[in-house]
């Protein structure tokens, strides 16, 4: 159904692999109001779908590939594009999102979205040409490698003709349903929760996407103009144009380890002794050849190291902390290697790294013995492609660190929150970050947890262990990045959010006082999460509205934005329900929430509990972390 | 003498990862930094060190901060984004 307005190609296409039909899914511009796109929108289809009795790896599973009206707008940071479909490492909604071109090359041929369901009864690539949908044979692409798969995926367009397409794909580990698959644009990854095996689960191997339309553009000039003054915004701000750009997110290792949020020998301390070989200095001083950055970002946060002789893409935060760190390794050109080997053999870094990092300690524990050991690093390699090819004991650890718990026990240690790994944020000091892992839709996740870890420590340093105003600040920061992710930006667009002076003045009068002010404001905010409408305006320091106006012509404003991802959160929260999902899940490993990371300092825990209270209040969600009927109905989700 | 260790930015707009110095406090540092850079052919302003957070011995510090003899002194930019 076309749309009034800009921004939206006006069709969900609906494809059956099992009868190869393609059909419109009915979305109208009620539906683009109030779900906008990406994560959200695939929410509200998904919700339409799912009974609460699926299998993941089932033929009736359903994957939804959405993007968001501000794809192929020029707005910056915005060719994202997300895929949600039920984890088989978690069971409940996954979201994943990613950068790359298919998200932009997806609209080119005249589609918001794609819903894939039934399964494919040979393995496939799907060609997507404007409005063709052909089912290619993918005997001989089955087996290969990322790179391989893309390079054979650009033989066969360029072959026959095109230049212009974005493709996605699986590796061995989404062929083989390892549960946590990625599937790969370019070099960027939907890496987490397992969507790789969902679509080898469903004998598609690739996705391609071409076409020739254009993206309609409400206000071209006024959109022009304001994404230019947008670009400069984030070019000036300190973390979006120079700390990303030049450190990338490894930037983080060091300030992480002087505030005790590095996690270390899988999450039992907070500081790595031997942080200064693996941070991110060193990878910028040693190791990194050039910065990259997806299409339209002016940030750049992706690094390019060289790995045998090749240029391949450099590690992240989250890879280096996990794969240093965490399992006791002090080399950084192994990081770069291993980060490479998973990325070629299509699994997500995160999820790897902590199943690796739960073997070594349940046979420190004496608990189990799958040959990996702290501190050993020589099997590594051998272990990933184990893993991809459910080798061995690789077969096993495909499964992920809670089904590895529940057999072989050292739960306390497993360090996932609803069968998802945690990123490289040691919580324990920071507790909103530890309340939005335990909160977070898709289980065990930093940025869909809100992110809090930005003012308890990073960016700002307000008290990262006292849970005041921690809940209310965890569902605005939640909502905003729901959104953020919805319209089809990088959530480090929200980065600017914070005025530079804060960030360079950490000592000025302004910033202590921010610092001191903001565990007593926890009231001012529940009132802003209840009553959003109240701020029915644009904030200077947030660009992320007016676009709406200017590139779709469709009502925006901060509240509404807010009100938007408050919708989209609890949704995807309601979807959970069926799955089970209640307040005993939101919960984090024993090593975080009973444990002191700092033996002489009983509050250096995660007060969950406590958080979690104020956190289903302010949701408007029941004791039990059920959305109410009066919460479904205030949000229009029924 | 006082070890000072740079990270973040800074350290990469200076070209100086560590140096032992004499300082009694934080900012009597600011002057050796800067002339340090210099010699690395690098241009720093007292603004940009004054932009990084301190750390003294692990614990928050400001450019006042008393420092006395085997102190480390960290100056860190500040950063955010994962």
């Amino acid at each position: 159904m076309k749309s009034k307005y800009g921004g939206y190609m006006g069709r969900v296409i609906q494809l059956d692999l099992s009868t190869k039909q393609a059909t419109d899914y009915p979305w109208t511009d009620k539906d683009r109001e109030l779900y906008i796109g990406g994560k959200i929108m695939a929410a509200k289809i998904l919700s339409d779908i799912f009974t609460g009795s699926e299998d993941p790896l089932g033929e009736e599973n359903v994957i939804v590939i959405s993007t968001g009206p501000l794809t192929g707008t020029g707005a910056p940071s915005s060719s994202r594009f997300n895929i949600s479909t039920l984890s088989p490492l978690t069971g409940i909604l996954a979201s994943s999102n990613c950068g790359g071109t298919f998200g932009y090359y997806l609209k080119k041929a005249g589609y918001d979205a794609l819903i894939l369901k039934g399964k494919c009864d040979k393995h496939t690539w799907l060609e997507i040409n404007n409005n063709k949908f052909v089912f290619h044979t993918a005997e001989d692409m089955w087996g290969t490698k990322i790179s391989g798969c893309q390079q054979m995926l650009d033989e066969k367009l360029n072959e026959k003709g095109n230049s212009k397409y974005g493709h996605i794909c699986i590796g061995p580990a989404g062929e083989n349903l390892v549960k946590y698959a990625a599937v790969l644009s370019g070099e960027r990854a939907a890496g987490r929760a397992g969507v790789g095996a969902v679509f080898g689960a469903k004998n598609i191997k690739a996705i391609t996407a071409a076409g020739n339309h254009i993206i309609p553009v409400y206000d071209r000039e006024k959109t022009v103009e304001w994404n230019k003054k947008w670009f400069n915004y984030l070019k000036k701000h300190p973390l979006t144009g120079s700390q990303l750009p030049r450190l990338g997110t490894a930037g983080l290792v060091s300030s992480m380890q002087m505030r005790g949020l590095l996690a270390t020998k899988n999450y039992t301390y907070g500081h790595n002794d031997n942080f200064e070989k693996v941070n991110g200095e060193t990878l910028a001083e040693q190791y990194n050849v050039v910065n990259k950055g997806c299409l339209t970002c002016p940030i750049k946060c992706a690094r390019t190291v060289t790995v045998d002789g090749k240029e391949v893409k450099g590690p992240e935060l989250e890879t280096l902390g996990l794969l240093a760190g965490g399992i006791l390794n002090d080399e950084l050109n192994l990081v770069n290697r291993w980060n490479s080997e998973l990325d070629e053999l299509g699994m997500d870094t995160i999820s790897a790294a902590n199943t690796i990092a739960y073997a070594m300690e349940a046979k420190e524990k004496g608990l189990w013995d799958a040959g990996l050991e702290f501190g050993r690093t020589d099997n590594i390699s051998q272990i990933w492609e184990d893993i991809a090819y459910r080798r061995g004991v690789g077969n096993e650890l495909a499964e992920g660190s809670r089904y590895l718990s529940r057999k072989y026990g050292g739960e306390d240690f497993a360090m996932n929150v609803k069968g998802l790994e945690l990123a490289a944020y040691e919580p324990r000091m920071a507790a909103g970050q530890g309340l939005g892992y335990a909160v977070s839709n898709r289980g065990g996740c930093h940025l869909n947890g809100g992110y809090l870890v930005i003012r308890e420590g990073l960016g700002l340093r307000t008290d990262p262990n006292t849970p005041k105003a921690k809940a209310d600040f965890t569902m605005l920061f939640q909502n905003l990045m729901e959104m953020i992710s919805a319209s089809g930006q990088c959530l480090f667009t929200s980065y600017a959010f914070f005025p530079g002076f804060l960030l360079t003045q950490p000592d000025g009068p302004i910033t202590k006082v921010c610092n001191a002010a903001i565990p007593h404001i926890g009231w001012a905010l529940r009132a802003i999460n209840k009553c959003p409408d109240v701020l029915a305006l644009h904030l200077p320091v947030f660009h992320h509205t007016k676009i709406f106006g200017y590139a779709l012509n469709m009502p925006m404003n901060f509240g509404r934005y807010i009100r938007c991802g408050e919708r989209g959160y609890t949704l995807e929260r309601y979807v959970n329900a069926r799955f089970g999902i209640t307040a005993e899940n939101d919960t984090l490993p024993r090593k975080l929430a009973d444990i002191p990371q700092d033996k002489n300092n009983p509050k250096t825990v995660v007060p969950l509990e406590r958080m979690k209270k104020t956190y289903y209040a302010a949701r408007g969600w029941d004791k039990n972390g059920v959305p109410t009927e009066a919460t479904l109905r205030r949000l229009k989700i029924k | 003498m006082v070890k000072v260790k740079l990270f973040g930015l800074l350290r990469l707009d200076s070209g100086v990862k560590e140096f032992a110095t004499e300082a009694e406090r934080v900012k009597d540092i600011y002057q050796v930094l800067i002339e340090m850079a210099g010699k690395n052919g690098k241009t720093i302003t007292a603004k940009n060190i004054s932009s990084c957070a301190v750390l003294v011995n692990g614990q928050q510090a400001n450019k006042n901060t008393k420092l006395k003899d085997g102190d480390q002194v960290i100056f860190m930019s500040m950063v955010a984004g994962g």
